[in-house]
């Protein structure tokens, strides 16, 4: 008797096993593909400079370079609106609460670029005493893009590798 | 603070906002700023945001090294920096520079100084409203970046200018296109006069605006384009000149309204003095080494002393102190972004909030140099 039992409810759930995959494939992947393919092609970065990086990123959003291009425009708005953080070199220990603070206040999906080797290891400073050693210790980081400062065409790199990265993000919450 | 004693009458009238780090200017700088409706009633400047111990960080590391991280601060301006700090350090090693290394330095410091200027002018652009005057300045600033990295092989940061002469000679194709590059920019020069500083749009939008007199300039020690712009004429260049300057031929841009659009017309003018420059000193750059060999850890005499170069932002200096030992015992830079700053508070009253951006980007303030 259990074991009729147990085939029987496990022949259920294999059965509603197969739905939710042909639900996924016929609508969740699609919508998925759909959510992803709108966001990575309207990026929205956040206008916060930290530090001599951000020279290079003035760069690559004038008229050589142009970075809007790639769906990246900058954003004077509100951080709300924006999906984008690019942490353009050196953290120092006043600024580290206000980036974690621009952090949080920006709506998911978010994804963050460390620029420059300041960002990602301390760089050339990671010996002063008021440095942080990398912006991961308080923030996720999705894309690194080592230089000092790297060129204009390395973060366009970097940016075009966000962009393969949210692509394939494997959930509709694009993370 | 005194801020309620000052305007009690009405305290609650006025708000207290905070503008920054994060605002869509130049970012890590913050400005407190008190607003009665429209009106800003005093400001406070809030710097040190990208304090990164440079001083200190020199006392542990030997000239040479010291190359690499002094230059970072002003990395639009990266050779100016340098040439003090270069200048400081072969007077205390009573280094005798060739010439040709001399004329290199010069070229590099005012290749680099109109870079900084087309920086400063695309900003400047941004804030007025005038979005032809980004995308051309940022456009035309690469040619020049073309140029230097040509000499020095890098974008920005080209560690050109060290103790003891240039890093590496000039390759003879950047002669050429060197003097094509000037020829070139002379006439877009005179576009940028038309479409920006002829433009009925951009008057109205700074004439007047963010006053600095001539009293108060030279109370306050405003350098550089700030002070020429209110009709004090300094410029180190002249006044003291240093390397191969002696040889060249060109003028101190001055004018005397002092408001956000002469700040402006000086620094258009100090490029063009700057393409004069470059232009004499590649057609008359005499031949010989252009460096001295001083191996990887110089020992310095004991000494002090005290250095100056005119940076594009004004006047650069450096104290350096020497035990005798291959490190500085101490190291003290003066830049300009910091003088400048000075003038932020007197110039932020009694005006419009739509007027901060361009009061603040006109004083050439660049926060990482300021904090050091
Ligand atoms: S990586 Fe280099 S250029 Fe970037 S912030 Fe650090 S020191 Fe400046």
């Amino acid at each position: 008797m259990v074991v009729a039992q147990q085939q029987k409810s496990g022949a259920f759930q294999v059965l509603v096993g197969k739905i939710d995959d042909v639900l996924q494939y016929a609508i969740g992947d699609p919508m998925r593909y759909l959510a992803n393919w709108g966001r990575l092609y309207s990026l929205w970065p956040v206008h916060l400079e930290t530090a001599c990086c951000s020279v290079e990123i003035g760069a690559a959003a004038g008229s050589r370079f142009d970075m809007e291009r790639f769906g990246a425009l900058e954003a004077f708005g509100s951080l709300r609106q924006c999906d984008l953080l690019i942490v353009m070199g050196t953290v120092t220990r006043k600024l580290a609460p206000r980036l974690k603070l621009v952090y949080d206040q920006m709506a998911e999906p978010k994804w963050v670029i460390a620029m420059g080797a300041c960002s990602i290891t301390g760089g050339l400073y990671f010996d002063s005493y008021n440095v942080l050693r990398g912006i991961d210790d308080i923030i996720p980081v999705d894309v690194y893009v080592p230089g000092c400062p790297p060129r204009a065409e390395a973060f366009l790199q970097g940016l075009v590798l966000l962009q393969e990265k949210i692509r394939r993000a494997p959930s509709l919450s694009g993370r | 603070m005194t801020l309620e004693a000052e305007y009690s009458p009405d305290a609650d009238r006025i708000m207290s906002v905070s503008l920054g780090p994060q605002h869509p200017g130049a970012g890590h700088f913050r400005i407190k700023l008190w607003l009665d409706g429209d009106y800003v009633v005093r400001s406070e400047p809030d710097a040190g945001y990208v304090h990164r111990g440079e001083e200190k960080m020199s006392e542990y590391r030997n000239y040479i090294q010291n190359v690499p991280h002094l230059e970072r601060p002003v990395i639009l301006d990266s050779s100016n920096i340098l040439f003090a700090y270069a200048l400081g350090v072969d007077e205390l090693m009573n280094n005798k520079v060739p010439q040709r290394a001399q004329y290199l330095r010069v070229i590099m410091s005012e290749a680099n100084r109109i870079i900084s200027h087309m920086y400063f002018l695309a900003i400047q652009g941004l804030f007025l409203g005038h979005t032809t005057m980004i995308t051309w300045c940022m456009g035309d600033r690469d040619f020049w970046i073309d140029l230097a990295e040509r000499i020095g092989g890098a974008r920005v940061t080209f560690a050109y200018i060290i103790p003891g002469g240039v890093r590496n000679d000039i390759p003879p194709s950047a002669i050429e296109k060197g003097l094509n590059t000037c020829d070139w920019f002379d006439k877009r020069m005179d576009e940028y006069e038309k479409i920006f500083f002829r433009n009925p749009m951009v008057h109205q939008r700074s004439d007047g605006i963010g006053v600095l007199s001539r009293e108060d300039a030279i109370a306050y020690g405003a350098t550089g384009t700030v002070a020429r712009a209110s009709g004090v004429s300094v410029d180190v260049r002249k006044d003291e000149p240093y390397s191969a300057y002696e040889d060249f031929e060109f003028k101190t841009p001055v004018m005397t309204q002092g408001d956000v659009y002469a700040r402006a017309y000086v620094a258009l003018l100090d490029m063009r003095e700057s393409v004069k420059i470059i232009r004499q000193a590649l057609k008359k750059l005499p031949q010989g080494p252009v460096r001295l060999k001083l191996g990887p850890q110089p020992r310095v005499p004991a000494g002090e002393v005290y250095s100056r170069t005119e940076a594009a932002r004004g006047e650069m200096s450096y104290y350096i102190i020497s035990d005798g030992s291959p490190r500085p015992y101490r190291l003290k830079i003066g830049v300009p972004s910091a003088k400048n700053l000075r003038v932020l508070p007197l110039l932020l009253r009694n005006v419009h909030v739509a007027d901060i951006p361009p009061i603040y980007w006109g004083l050439n303030y660049w926060p990482v140099e300021a904090d050091r």
